[in-house]
């Protein structure tokens, strides 16, 4: 039987008329690395805030550790730590009494400061005004805040936002660490394709509101095995009508190029053959199968 | 984590953030700026006042109540501004109530330190006006300062305009709360002063204007022959308001989304 550290179940959430989320069902397995993947607006953050109970939903339940959020706010809350968006860090105090704020609120021994410096390694940097502190060293602080009291899931909303490659590589790393290591649970939503890929062991893809895809990565792969194919033409929209013409799912990029979705190798050559065939001039054929295309090909089938 | 623990949790973080703030400094600081002034002026010009009649003490509580009944509002409006600027400023809403806290402790916690911010402040105000007494005395024993003068008289005053302010004052903490924009609450803050001053002049209600309450409520300790109801009305009508303006916003705070 599977244990599940999360369960939504059918959360629809409205911002006056418009609906944010509509039926959202998730299941994150316990000791994952959740993957909760999605385009800017699509409501990942309108979900991780139902999930910390900062508002609730016009409809449905929210499940953590097996008990309903709003009934045992407090005692789930207890053992969730969360990263939302950008970093709550009060300026004026150093990285030291930032977690001092957060320490008192909850009730935790002060020696555990210390501890969650050294694992996100920031305590040579401890005593400085976070109003000094890098954007990488604000995260890391957040996440700090969020492991004071030693939860069992962390709600990681967008860590690697604004960082750059060295703070992307070293939140990356420990992430992995928190999950291999200390055995957390994570639930991380990012709308950057290729760190959800290297991270995640479960993926949810989430658009307009609605889950379209949910589970393994693996079964993602194998369900959506497609390949995207981007065409560089002399004639745009002539080859789009000649491909819808052959029932095929086409689409234009935002660099004037065209993405079509094929099923194989041979129906590349395929795609290649009636363009030329019909007098279009091809400058260049790109497929790829990654998460990037996978993700692509579930979010334009929306688009059409 | 029980009721009680979570709210001293609050209650203690809350104190805590505060540290190196202009709010802090602004509270320590604002309270001495009127004594400051009388100091000179009672050093410098104290026959001369004294020369017009009264006594000392009379003369420098003339002096300083004053001054503090126009200019205590605006610091009720600034310490509410900034209590909330502080987690509005640091986005930091959501961190706190993303906590295993309940929300009303995180909420109850807030309000008590601003109700003690507001007290320690007028506390600190009279204790300075007494000290300015003092010095002076000390400075020209002979304008009167050595005669008797009761300090818990002067404890009685600040607690009396303390609940005379907490009326106005739940309305400007809700305010703070509900809108990030300063200029809403100081607006409605400043008309709400102005438009006592106008009521004031003569209609017939104005006793009921919620910003006019600290005002009306010195009267009270003047007077030995105290009626409870009618002097005291001002006090209780604060008191009322302040309770369920507060109670409303944290009912409001309960509810809210935080985005």
């Amino acid at each position: 039987m599977n244990h599940y550290t999360i369960e939504t179940h059918d959360l629809d959430v409205y911002f006056k008329d418009f609906k944010a989320l509509d039926k959202i069902n998730l299941s994150v397995p316990e000791g994952s690395i959740f993957g909760f993947l999605g385009p800017n607006g699509a409501g990942k953050t309108t979900t991780i805030r139902i999930l910390l109970d900062l508002m609730h939903p016009e409809k449905g339940k929210v499940k953590i550790f097996g008990k309903e959020l709003r009934q045992n706010r407090v005692d789930i809350l207890k053992r969730v730590g969360a990263l939302i968006e950008n970093p709550s860090i009060y300026k004026h105090l150093t990285g030291r009494q930032n977690l001092e704020v957060i320490r008192k609120l909850v009730g935790v021994p002060k020696t555990r400061i210390d501890e969650v410096l050294e694992i996100v390694r920031l305590k040579s940097n401890a005593d400085k005004k976070a109003k000094g502190y890098s954007l990488g060293m604000c995260q890391r602080l957040g996440l700090a805040s969020a492991l004071l009291t030693d939860p069992k899931l962390l709600i990681l909303d967008e860590p690697t936002n604004g960082l750059d490659p060295s703070g992307i590589i070293e939140m990356r790393e420990l992430i992995i660490e928190l999950n291999r290591d200390y055995g957390k649970t994570i639930f991380l939503s990012s709308h950057i394709l290729s760190e959800i890929e290297k991270l995640a062991t479960d993926v949810a893809i989430i658009d307009r509101g609605r889950i379209e895809f949910l589970g393994k990565l693996d079964k993602l792969y194998n369900q959506n095995s497609g390949l995207n194919v981007n065409l560089d033409v002399n004639d745009l929209n002539k080859s789009i009508s000649i491909l819808e013409n052959s029932q095929l799912n086409v689409s234009k990029s935002d660099d004037d190029t065209l993405n079509v979705q094929a099923e194989s190798k041979e129906h590349i050559a395929n795609i290649n053959r009636i363009l030329v065939e019909a007098g279009i001039d091809i400058y260049s054929i790109k497929s790829d199968n990654n998460l990037e295309s996978v993700f692509l090909n579930i979010t334009q089938k929306l688009d059409q | 984590m029980n009721n009680l623990q979570a709210l001293r949790g609050s209650l203690s973080s809350e104190i805590y953030k505060y540290r190196s703030t202009f709010l802090l400094w602004f509270a320590i600081l604002s309270p001495a700026f009127i004594p400051a002034i009388n100091l000179v002026t009672f050093l410098h010009s104290g026959d001369k006042i004294l020369a017009r009649g009264g006594t000392a003490w009379s003369n420098l509580m003339q002096y300083s109540t004053g001054p503090a009944n126009f200019l205590f509002p605006f610091f009720v409006m600034i310490v509410a501004l900034f209590m909330n600027q502080i987690e509005n400023n640091s986005n930091s809403w959501k961190l706190i109530y993303a906590q295993q806290n309940p929300r009303w402790s995180i909420y109850l916690a807030k309000v008590i330190t601003y109700c003690l911010i507001l007290f320690l402040g007028l506390t600190l105000y009279m204790g300075l006006t007494y000290a300015v007494g003092k010095i002076v005395h000390i400075v020209n024993p002979e304008l009167g300062f050595g005669a008797y003068f009761s300090f818990w008289k002067m404890i009685e005053r600040s607690l009396m305009l303390f609940i005379g302010t907490l009326g106005f004052a739940s309305i400007q903490f809700w305010l703070g709360q509900r809108f990030k924009n300063l200029m809403i609450s100081l607006g409605i803050g400043v008309g709400g002063i102005i438009s006592f001053m106008i009521v004031a002049q003569g209609w017939k209600y104005a006793r009921f204007h919620p910003y006019g309450f600290h005002m009306l409520a010195g009267s009270g300790v003047e007077n030995d022959k105290l009626i409870l109801w009618q002097q005291m009305e001002p006090l209780y009508l604060s008191l009322g308001l302040a309770l369920v303006v507060f109670i409303l916003a944290g009912i409001d705070m309960n509810k809210r989304r935080i985005i």
